[in-house]
């Protein structure tokens, strides 16, 4: 049987409180059993996305399954409880609910009533475009439906920790974008998401730590933003006298340069602008939005500034 | 809790697999019980029926979810309290039909012992049947926690381990089941219907410690 759990060493000081942390961590399954994860060391921050890759069977979703406690370590130790949600690779219809009736269960598992839990269940399925098939049996869903499912009922917590096994797998365009916005949303509000895609361009342009499950081990990899994919959408924005840019805004932003006093030209990529816009209209106090400038629109005059 | 619960309870319900353990206990009771026969002696067969059933249905109750699904709940709250929530589901519902076996066997027996020498009053005897159903749904509880996944994962090993561990569980002296079952039956030879508090402590005792061990286990083996 497994030894009990060392008591775990206290955090290091950062500047942001760890959610969790993976300290020195081991899997194996069966007592004998070849160790899957060995010496894996990882700490995952609010507001920060984290990046997991690697070949098929090297343990990425047992490494998953760690972070989203769903498995206990065979040794070492996991430290912190943020509300996690876990979204498998593969989600099965083999539930006698309704799309909705299975949401909105899971909303009142997060803590929710009734009545906002079915709210909130028909918002996200709406969101996947999948609003048609609230009423549908599990069982009638296709493949995509009930990923769709699957990814709607990690979010309607706002979760702290989300945890994606190739979770865009079996979605279709309009609900991939979707999900990266709603990544992007969960980033700017503080949570933390941990995901595993073997598409090199999903989430591309979003600061992220970038690990690769290699060998058993667990490796920190450099360089770890990629050039944003796609349009960048520029965002002339006024703070406060001396405002420094909303935590949330600032890590979705690819490039801000500061053009006046107070003023700030932002770059964010076309598929978070809404989720930057947010940031800043919600902001205390909140930022004034001088410009929104489209993707492929020639620079704005300088003249023309503000 | 209470919503994990509820989830898992209405999943036992619309996914009709509590059907065959129910209409199995049905059957059982139909083949036993006889209106107007002592009421003791079938409160005591009652009882012991109830015992396989329970285990049946936590098997039914822990292997219900697609493993990603119980993976997406035991996110939220944790992988201890979703199988726990899977074994309270089962042992509520083997409550909630051993109860009403027991109400329905109290009302069409004989209020009587065996060769109708004693009086036996309709009350003091189900006082007496309801603690010892408890007692065989508890103890059925444990047995299918211990039977079945985490602890018993391949279905060839944990339909067996099952059956066989219900058995033992009526028969096996020293067994609070057998305990209570055991005390129905001479209490109807006798006219003194005992109620077995015993041998109820001891199966609360058991089947904690099965629950236990058996939502510890659920992170720390294989999915």
């Amino acid at each position: 049987m497994t030894p009990p759990p060392e008591p775990c060493p206290p955090p290091r000081d950062e500047p942001r409180a760890p959610c969790l942390r993976l300290a020195d961590v081991g899997r194996r399954y069966g007592i004998r059993g070849p160790w899957v994860l060995r010496g894996v060391d990882l700490t995952v921050a609010p507001g920060t996305l984290t990046r997991i890759e690697g070949a098929n069977g090297t343990g990425k979703s047992t490494l998953l399954r760690l972070l989203a406690r769903l498995d206990a370590p065979t040794e070492g130790c996991v430290t912190g409880r943020p509300r996690t949600a876990y979204v498998p690779e593969r989600f099965p219809s083999a539930l006698p609910f309704t799309a909705l009736g299975y949401l909105t269960h899971l909303g009142m598992i997060d803590g929710l009533s009734r009545g906002p839990a079915a709210r909130l269940a028909a918002t996200w399925l709406e969101r996947f475009g999948a609003g048609a098939y609230a009423a549908t049996p599990m069982a009638r869903l296709s493949k995509g439906s009930s990923q769709k499912v699957a990814v709607a009922q990690a979010l309607l917590g706002d979760p702290e920790l989300l945890v994606l096994d190739e979770a865009w797998t079996g979605l279709d365009t309009a609900a991939r974008a979707e999900l990266e916005r709603a990544v992007a949303e969960r980033t700017a509000a503080g949570g933390a998401v941990v995901f595993v895609d073997h598409d090199p361009g999903r989430l591309a342009g979003v600061p992220a730590a970038r690990y690769a499950v290699t060998g058993g081990g667990l490796e920190r990899r450099t360089g770890g933003v990629s050039p944003p994919a796609g349009p960048v959408t520029r965002v002339t924005v006024r703070g406060p006298a001396d405002g420094r840019l909303p935590a949330g805004a600032a890590r979705l932003a690819v490039s801000v340069e500061e053009t006046a006093h107070g003023c700030h030209l932002l770059g964010v990529p076309a598929a978070r602008s809404d989720v930057l816009l947010r940031a800043l209209l919600t902001a205390r106090p909140p930022w004034h939005v001088v410009r929104v400038e489209p993707a492929g629109a020639p620079p704005p005059d300088p003249g023309s500034r503000p | 809790m209470t919503a994990l619960l509820r989830y898992q309870a209405d999943l036992l319900l619309r996914s009709q697999r509590w059907l065959p353990p129910v209409i199995l206990y049905a059957a059982f009771l139909g083949i036993g019980v006889r209106g107007g026969e002592p009421v003791l002696n079938s409160l005591g067969y009652a009882a012991a029926a109830l015992l396989p059933v329970t285990a049946w249905l936590v098997r039914i109750c822990v292997t219900g979810e697609p493993p990603a699904a119980r993976a997406c709940v035991a996110a939220v709250r944790g992988p201890v309290r979703a199988h726990l929530a899977c074994l309270l589901t089962a042992l509520l519902a083997a409550v909630l039909l051993g109860m009403s076996a027991t109400v329905v066997v109290t009302l069409i027996s004989a209020p009587v012992s065996d060769g109708h020498r004693v009086h036996v009053p309709l009350l003091r005897a189900a006082a007496a049947g309801l603690p010892a159903a408890l007692v065989c749904a508890l103890l059925g509880a444990a047995v299918g926690a211990l039977a079945n996944r985490p602890v018993l994962r391949s279905t060839g090993r944990a339909v067996p381990a099952t059956l066989l561990g219900a058995l033992l569980a009526v028969v096996l002296t020293g067994s609070p089941a057998q305990a209570a079952v055991s005390g129905l039956v001479t209490g109807s030879q006798t006219g003194r219907a005992a109620v077995p508090l015993l041998p109820l402590a001891a199966a609360a005792l058991l089947t904690a410690a099965a629950f236990a061990a058996a939502s510890w286990l659920t992170a720390r083996r294989s999915p």
